[in-house]
C-alpha cells in the first residue's frame, strides 16, 4: 500500500523570484501595456505581454460609415503615423474605383509623410533619452520636433491628424510663402540632428544603450518583425523600395535604406537618426520637383464615393514604425463591409520577450521604448476558443466570410 | 572627448531667455495662429440652401436638420476635419481661428 | 550653553537654506534645459503643502517603521548640519566631531532604505537592494577621504581643521597634494550621496517608480525631502570649510563672524552647483553594476591614496 504522500511530489518554491507588473500605468510608458515581469534580483527572467488597454472598436465601427467618415475615424487610429493609414486607406479605395489622383498630389502626400516620418523620430529619440533618465536631451528633441509641427500647421492647420489626404488627391496646396519656410526648417534641421546624434554618442548613454536587448537575424526573420526594428538587426526590408506607392515611384534613386547588423538598442536608435537625415533630403528633393498642376481629381467627394465599385484589396505603406497593411473591402453602395488593419507594433511587440530575457531591470524601459510602440495602434482581436484553449490565425478565408449579408 | 557633450549647450543657454511661451500667465502672449488654422465653426444661414450634403459627409454627427431646412451644428462633437466647408456648394460653412471654445452649458455650443 | 544657544538657532536656519538652496539647483536645472522653472522657494511651498495632505500607511507595511524613519531621517540630518552651523558661528569646537556629523548623514541615507523596504511594495524592495549596493560603494570613499585630513592634521574635530587653515592663511587642498587627493575623491562620492543622475539608481523615475520612496507621501514624502536636503547641504559645506576654507586667505573685515559664515554659504552653493546641478543635467543615468563599478575602480584608489599620502606626510 503506497502512501498518498508519497506520490505527491514536492512543489519547490523559489522564494528569489519576483513578479513585477510593469504597467499599464507607469512613468515609463507612453502608452498602456501590461508587462508581467518575472525577476530574480536584478536579472530579468521571464516577460508576459498583455494589450488591450486601448481597444476602441475602430473596425467596427467603420463598417457604419460610408467610406469618407471612414477616413476621419481610421486617421484617429494613431496620433503620429495618421497620415500613413489615411494615405494607406485611400490608396486602397483609389485603386478599387480607378481613381489615378494627378501627380503633384502624389507629391504632396510624399513630403506630408517624410515630415510625419521626420517627427515621429524625434518623438522617439526624445523619450528614449528621457527613459535613460537624460532630461537635458529630451527637452532638446523635443525642441527641435517643435518646429516640425509648426510646419504642419501652416500647410494643413493642425498639428497631428492633419487630414491633407482625400479621394483622389489631397485637400491643400503649397505656396511659395510655404515653400520657403520648409526649406529654411530643413536647413536648421540638419544642424539640429547633427548635435543631436553627437549626443546620442555620449559615453554614459552609450553605456545605456550599447549590448542591450539584442535581436538576433534569425529571431527577427522568424517574427516577422517589421520597421527600423527588423533594419537594426540586419534584415533589409524597406515598402518605400520594395513596393514603391506615392511618389516613391519617381523618387527611388534619390534615397538609401539604413541597415545595421549589431540588433541592440544602439542599432535601432542609429537605424532612426540615420532615416532623419535620408527624410530631410528626400524632403529637399520633392520640393525640388514638385510638378504643376492640379491637387485632386474632383473637388465634389461624394460624387467620386459614387463611383467606386464592390472589391477587395490590400494596400501596403512604410508608416515610421515600420509596414502598414490594410485589407479593404467595399461594398458598392458607398459603405464598407470590411476593414482590417495591421499595424508594424503588432509583430514589434512580440519580440519584448528574447529581447528582454536575461536583461536586468533598469534595461525594461530602454528595450520598450526603442521598439518605438505605439500601443494605440496595436490593439486588435484575437480570436480564442475558451473551451479548447486554440487560437485562429486570421487568414484570407477568415476576412471574406464576415458578414456576407 | 566622449563625456559630457551636453556641457558646453547647457551652459551656453544657462543666461538666454527660455523658449516657454507664457499663454494665459502672461497677458498678450501669444504663438501666432496661421491662417490655415481650424478652429471653430462659422455658419452663413443666408446662403445655405438647404441641400443636406454636409450631413452626409460629416464623420462625427455634429449636423442635425432643422425643419426649416437647414441646419443646426453642435459644436461639442466636433472634430473640426473641415469636410463640411469642402462639400458645401455655395460655400456658407467656414471654419475660423477661435479655439477657446469652453462653457459652462452645452447649449451655448449649437449654431444654428 | 552657549553650544545650547547655537543648535536650536541653526535648526530654522538649515531649513531654510536647505530648501533655498534646492529651489536655486531646480531653477538652474530649467534655466540649462531653457525652461522656465519653478519659483525659487517652491521647495518650501512643496513642504507645506504635502503637510496639508492625508496621512496614507499601506496595509502591506510594517507601520511603525514607516511612519518613524521619514521623522528620524529628518531629524538626524537636520542636527548634523546644524552641529556644523554651530561650530561655524561660535567659532569653537562645539556639539560633536567629524564622527557625529558623519554618523548621522549616513544614517539619514540607511533610514530612507529601511523605510523603502518596509512599505511591502516590489519596488521598494528594488529600491532597497539599489541603495544597499550604492551605500557600500560610495561610503567607503567618503569615509577615507575624511579620514586622510583627519590623519594629516592629528584631530578629529571639525574646527580644528579650520583653525589650522585659518593660522597657515592657505586652504588645505591647494597646499599638499595629499589634500586635493582627497577633495578630488570627496568631491565625486557627492553625487551618489545626493541621488543625483548619473548615480541615482535608487530613485530612477523611469525604472522603479521613485524606488524606496513609492509609497510616500503626505507629511512623511516632506520630512524625506527635507532630510535629502539638509544633507546636500551638510556635504557641499563640509567639501567647503574643510578643503577650501576660503575665509582663510580672503576676509571681510567687517563683522568677522557673519560674514565667514555668508561665504562658506556661498562657496557650498557653488560647490552644490558644481557637483550635484551639472551632472544631474548632461549626464544619463547608469546602472547599479556601472555605477558600483566606477565608485571602486576611481574614487576608492583616489582615497586610499590620499590616506597614504597623508601617512607620509605630504
Amino acid at each position: 500500500m503506497v502512501d498518498k504522500h508519497d506520490e505527491v511530489k514536492k512543489i519547490e518554491v523559489d522564494y528569489t523570484r519576483l513578479r513585477i507588473p510593469f504597467g499599464p500605468v507607469h512613468p515609463a510608458l507612453k502608452e498602456p501595456v501590461l508587462l508581467r515581469v518575472t525577476v530574480r534580483r536584478e536579472e530579468v527572467l521571464d516577460v508576459d505581454v498583455v494589450l488591450g488597454h486601448v481597444h476602441r472598436g475602430i473596425e467596427v465601427l467603420a463598417e457604419n460609415r460610408n467610406l469618407v467618415q471612414t477616413l476621419y475615424l481610421v486617421e484617429r487610429v494613431c496620433g503620429i503615423c495618421s497620415h500613413s493609414h489615411t494615405t494607406c486607406y485611400v490608396q486602397a479605395l483609389e485603386e478599387i474605383g480607378g481613381i489615378q489622383p494627378p501627380e503633384r498630389a502624389l507629391y504632396l502626400r510624399t513630403l506630408i509623410f517624410e515630415l510625419e516620418r521626420i517627427h515621429s523620430h524625434l518623438f522617439l529619440l526624445g523619450v528614449m533619452a528621457h527613459e535613460i533618465g537624460f532630461d537635458t536631451l529630451f527637452m532638446f528633441t523635443w525642441y527641435v520636433r517643435e518646429k516640425i509641427l509648426d510646419l504642419f500647421e501652416k500647410v494643413t492647420g493642425n498639428r497631428v491628424h492633419h487630414a491633407m489626404n482625400t479621394l483622389g488627391g489631397v485637400r491643400w496646396d503649397l505656396n511659395q510663402h510655404m515653400v520657403d519656410d520648409i526649406r529654411a526648417t530643413m536647413k536648421d534641421l540638419q544642424k539640429s540632428v547633427h548635435r543631436i546624434y553627437n549626443f546620442f554618442q555620449d559615453k554614459t548613454v552609450e553605456k545605456r544603450l550599447c549590448d542591450v536587448g539584442v535581436l538576433s537575424k534569425d529571431d527577427a526573420e522568424r517574427l516577422c518583425v517589421v520597421g527600423p526594428t527588423a533594419r537594426g538587426s540586419g534584415v533589409d526590408m524597406d515598402v518605400r523600395r520594395d513596393h514603391p506607392y506615392a511618389a516613391y515611384t519617381y523618387l527611388k534613386d534619390y534615397f538609401s535604406v539604413a541597415v545595421r547588423e549589431k540588433g541592440d538598442v544602439y542599432a535601432r536608435t542609429e537605424v532612426r537618426l540615420l532615416e532623419l537625415f535620408e527624410s530631410i533630403s528626400l524632403i529637399q528633393k520633392v520640393l525640388e520637383e514638385l510638378p504643376n498642376g492640379p491637387i485632386r481629381v474632383e473637388d465634389n467627394v461624394i460624387r467620386l464615393m459614387r463611383r467606386i465599385p464592390e472589391g477587395e484589396v490590400i494596400s501596403l505603406v512604410e508608416a515610421p514604425r515600420g509596414e502598414l497593411l490594410y485589407f479593404v473591402k467595399t461594398d458598392g453602395k458607398e459603405g464598407l463591409r470590411r476593414l482590417k488593419i495591421r499595424t508594424p507594433t503588432i509583430p514589434n511587440v512580440l519580440t519584448l520577450k528574447p529581447m528582454l530575457v536575461g536583461c536586468e531591470i533598469a534595461d525594461i524601459p530602454v528595450v520598450v521604448a526603442s521598439i518605438d510602440p505605439c500601443m494605440a495602434c496595436a490593439n486588435r482581436l484575437i480570436v480564442v476558443d475558451a473551451t479548447t484553449d486554440s487560437k485562429k490565425i486570421v487568414d484570407m478565408d477568415f476576412l471574406r466570410r464576415r458578414r456576407q449579408a | 572627448m566622449k563625456l559630457g557633450k551636453m556641457l558646453h549647450d547647457a551652459l551656453r543657454v544657462l543666461f538666454k531667455k527660455p523658449v516657454t511661451v507664457q499663454y494665459l500667465t502672461k497677458p498678450g502672449e501669444m504663438v501666432p495662429i496661421p491662417e490655415r488654422f481650424r478652429g471653430k465653426i462659422i455658419y452663413d444661414k443666408n446662403a445655405c440652401i438647404g441641400c443636406l450634403l454636409c450631413i452626409r459627409t460629416c464623420p462625427s454627427g455634429v449636423i442635425t436638420a432643422t425643419a426649416e431646412r437647414k441646419v443646426k451644428f453642435d459644436v461639442a462633437r466636433c472634430m473640426f476635419c473641415g469636410q463640411c466647408v469642402e462639400i458645401c456648394p455655395k460655400k456658407a460653412i467656414t471654419l475660423s481661428s477661435e479655439f477657446e471654445i469652453v462653457v459652462y452649458e452645452k447649449e451655448k455650443l449649437i449654431i444654428w | 550653553m552657549n553650544t545650547l544657544i547655537a543648535l536650536l538657532l541653526a535648526f530654522p536656519l538649515v531649513f531654510v537654506i536647505s530648501l533655498l538652496f534646492d529651489g536655486i539647483d531646480r531653477k538652474l536645472h530649467a534655466r540649462m534645459q531653457r525652461r522656465i522653472g519653478p519659483p525659487i522657494i517652491q521647495p518650501l511651498y512643496d513642504f507645506i503643502k504635502l503637510f496639508s495632505k492625508e496621512r496614507i500607511v499601506p496595509t502591506t507595511a510594517s507601520s511603525r517603521i514607516f511612519t518613524v524613519s521619514p521623522i528620524f531621517a529628518a531629524v538626524a540630518s537636520i542636527m548634523g548640519t546644524s552641529i556644523l552651523l554651530a561650530n561655524l558661528m561660535l567659532r569653537e569646537n562645539t556639539g560633536g566631531d567629524l564622527i557625529v556629523v558623519l554618523y548621522l548623514l549616513a544614517m539619514s541615507s540607511v533610514l530612507v532604505m529601511v523605510g523603502g523596504s518596509s512599505s511591502g511594495n516590489p519596488y521598494g524592495a528594488i529600491g532597497f537592494s539599489r541603495k544597499m549596493s550604492m551605500l557600500i560603494a560610495y561610503e567607503v570613499p567618503l569615509l577615507l577621504s575624511i579620514l586622510s585630513v583627519s590623519l594629516k592634521i592629528n584631530s578629529l574635530s571639525y574646527y580644528d581643521i579650520i583653525s589650522v587653515q585659518i593660522a597657515a592663511k592657505s586652504m588645505l587642498a591647494l597646499t599638499f597634494p595629499s589634500m586635493a587627493v582627497a577633495a578630488t575623491a570627496f568631491l565625486i562620492c557627492i553625487p551618489a550621496t545626493a541621488d543625483a543622475v548619473p548615480f541615482d539608481v535608487s530613485e530612477a523615475k523611469t525604472e522603479i517608480v521613485h524606488g524606496p520612496l513609492v509609497e510616500y507621501g503626505g507629511p512623511f514624502l516632506a520630512l524625506f525631502k527635507l532630510a535629502k536636503s539638509a544633507s546636500n547641504l551638510a556635504l557641499t559645506l563640509l567639501a567647503t570649510t574643510l578643503f577650501f576654507y576660503l575665509p582663510a586667505v580672503f576676509r571681510v573685515y567687517a563683522l568677522p563672524g557673519l560674514s565667514d559664515l555668508l561665504i562658506c554659504l556661498v562657496f557650498a552653493l557653488i560647490f552644490w552647483f558644481l557637483t550635484i546641478t551639472v551632472p544631474r543635467t548632461i549626464f544619463a543615468r547608469l546602472k547599479v553594476g556601472q555605477a558600483f563599478k566606477f565608485y571602486w575602480l576611481v574614487a576608492l584608489p583616489l582615497s586610499v591614496t590620499a590616506v597614504l599620502l597623508s601617512v607620509l606626510g605630504l
